[in-house]
C-alpha cells in the first residue's frame, strides 16, 4: 500500500477505539496502552507491570481481552479496540460494574478496569459460573488490595441475581 | 502489504502473504526479525535488551495460512502464528493431544494466551521456560522454515538446539504433530515468586501395551536448563517396563543429576533439579489414568 517514509517522518496509525476512528502518529512499536492513555487521554487501561502479568492494561481487541502493554499499536491497525471507558453508558455504570459497586468491591483502582474488561468478556461466555471458574478467569488479573474474595462474591452474586 | 515508520526510520512492516513476509525478511537481511504475537519483544525492554525499536520487524500475524490448525488421522498441522488459546481449544478434545493442549492450555495467563503465538514462542531462543517446547519434544514434532532458499523440515531437537543459527533469514511456518495411539502429560511447577513463568516442567507421551507396558515412552524437560531437551536415560529405563510412578520417581532422583539446572532470580538452579522426580510422578499418574 505506501512505500517507506523518509527517516523521520511519521506514518499515521488508523485505529478504531470504543466505535470511533482514531488517528495516531506513535511509533508503531509503541505499546497500545501507552497511545490509549497518552495520545487519546483514555487512562482507563493502566500501565503498570508492562510485561503482561498483572493484567491492569486489559483491554478488548476484536471482542477477546488482551494486555495492551504487550500490543504494539501499529498490529491494533484495523483492529476494534475497546477500553474499560466503553462498559458503562453515557455515565452509567454497566450491570457488573453496579454490581461492583453495590458489594463495595472497588478499592484503589488500579487493577479494577482491566478486571472489568476480563468479567465483561468471561460473563459473556460463562455465564454462570463456579467459584473456581471466576478464579480461573482471573489469573492474569492481580490485584493488591483485596484478595479477591469479595470480587468473587460480587461476580457469584451478579451472575445468579435472577 | 503496509509500512509503518519506526522511531529510527526503521519500519514495522506488516505483511499480507508467506510469500510477501519471506521477500520482506530477504530485503531486511540481515536484521529483520519475524513478529507475530509481539508478546516477547515487547518485553525487551523489561529484559533490558537492546533498543528493539532499532530492529526492522515484519509483523506476520494477519497472515491466514500461518494461524491454520489441520488435524487429520496421522498428524496435526499447526501454523505458526496460532495462538496458545487456539492450540489449545483445537486440540483439547483429541485423546492423544492431552499433553500439548494442557502445554498451550496453561502457559502465561488468558489474556496472554490469546496473542502469544507458538512460533514466537519457539523463536524466542531466550526464553527458557516454553511450555511448548517441551511438550512438542515430547510429541516428536516437526519444524518446517521457510526462506527465500526454499522449505525444508527438522526434527524439534535439531531446530532446538541450532535455532538461534537457523532462525535468520528463516520464517518459522509450521509445526508437524505425528498421531498414534498415545498418551501424553504435562506438568509444570509455578510459583507465586516465579509470575507465570513454570520453573520446571516435564512432558511425556508414551505408547503402553494393554498390560500397561510402555512399548514406547519420549519425556522431556523444560525451563531446568536454558533449552529444553529430551531424558534421554530415563527413557531406556521405563521402556519395556511396565508404567510405575514410584519406580519413575526412583530413577528420576537417581539421574536428576545430569541436568544442570539455571540460575534466575525466580529459582535456583538446584530447585529446579530437585522437583524433577516429583514432577515425573505426576506425569507417570496422569498417562496411568488416561484410558
Amino acid at each position: 500500500m505506501t512505500a517507506m517514509l523518509p527517516k523521520g517522518a511519521a506514518m499515521p496509525i488508523a485505529l478504531n477505539v470504543n466505535g470511533e476512528d482514531r488517528i495516531t502518529l506513535s511509533d508503531p512499536l509503541t505499546p497500545l496502552v501507552d497511545v490509549l492513555r497518552d495520545a487519546l487521554f483514555l487512562t482507563g487501561a493502566k500501565a503498570v507491570c508492562r510485561e503482561g502479568i498483572c493484567g491492569a492494561c486489559t483491554v478488548m481487541m476484536d471482542g477477546k481481552p488482551v494486555m495492551s502493554c504487550l500490543v504494539p499499536v501499529g498490529i491494533a491497525a484495523g483492529h476494534d479496540i475497546r477500553t474499560a471507558e466503553a462498559l458503562s453508558g453515557e455515565g452509567e455504570p454497566s450491570p457488573l460494574q453496579r454490581a461492583m459497586l453495590d458489594h463495595d468491591v472497588v478499592q484503589c483502582g488500579m487493577c479494577f478496569p482491566g478486571m472489568m474488561v476480563t468479567l465483561t468478556d468471561f460473563l459473556e461466555h460463562t455465564p454462570e459460573p463456579t467459584r473456581e471458574e471466576i478464579k480461573a478467569a482471573l489469573v492474569g488479573n492481580i490485584c493488591r488490595c483485596t484478595g479477591y474474595e469479595r470480587l468473587i462474591d460480587a461476580v457469584l452474586a451478579f451472575a445468579h441475581r435472577d | 502489504m503496509t509500512a509503518s515508520q519506526a522511531g529510527d526510520g526503521q519500519a514495522l512492516y506488516v505483511a499480507t502473504s508467506l510469500g510477501d513476509a519471506v521477500a520482506a525478511l530477504a530485503a531486511r537481511a540481515p536484521h529483520a526479525v519475524p513478529l507475530a504475537g509481539a508478546t516477547w519483544i515487547m518485553r525487551a525492554p523489561i529484559r533490558q535488551e537492546r533498543d528493539h525499536r532499532a530492529i526492522p520487524y515484519v509483523a506476520i500475524g494477519a497472515i491466514d495460512e500461518l494461524r491454520r490448525i489441520d488435524v487429520n488421522d496421522h498428524e496435526i498441522v499447526i501454523g505458526a502464528c496460532a495462538t496458545h488459546a487456539e492450540v489449545a481449544a483445537r486440540l483439547g478434545g483429541l485423546p492423544d493431544c492431552r499433553g500439548l493442549a494442557a502445554a498451550a492450555g496453561n502457559a502465561a495467563n488468558p489474556a496472554i494466551r490469546r496473542i502469544a503465538t507458538i512460533g514466537g514462542n519457539l523463536c524466542a531462543v531466550k526464553f527458557a521456560a516454553s511450555d511448548f517446547a517441551p511438550a512438542l519434544l515430547a510429541a516428536g514434532a516437526r519444524v518446517e522454515l521457510l526462506s527465500a532458499a526454499g522449505e525444508r523440515e527438522l526434527p524439534m531437537e535439531r531446530f532446538l538446539a541450532n535455532r538461534s543459527t537457523l532462525i535468520p533469514g528463516s520464517l518459522l511456518v509450521r509445526l508437524v504433530v505425528p498421531r498414534g495411539q498415545m498418551r501424553s502429560a504435562h506438568v509444570r511447577l509455578p510459583l507465586r515468586k516465579a509470575g507465570d513463568y513454570p520453573v520446571a516442567i516435564v512432558s511425556m507421551a508414551a505408547k503402553l501395551a494393554p498390560d500397561g507396558i510402555a512399548e514406547e515412552i519420549c519425556i522431556a524437560v523444560g525451563s531446568v536448563e536454558p533449552v529444553a531437551r529430551r531424558w534421554p536415560h530415563l527413557e531406556s529405563e521405563m521402556t519395556g517396563r511396565k508404567l510405575d510412578a514410584d519406580r519413575a520417581h526412583a530413577l528420576a532422583a537417581a539421574d536428576a543429576g545430569s541436568f544442570s539446572g539455571r540460575d534466575a532470580v525466580e529459582a535456583p538452579g538446584w530447585y529446579r533439579v530437585q522437583v524433577l522426580p516429583a514432577l515425573v510422578r505426576r506425569a507417570v499418574e496422569i498417562l496411568q489414568a488416561q484410558p
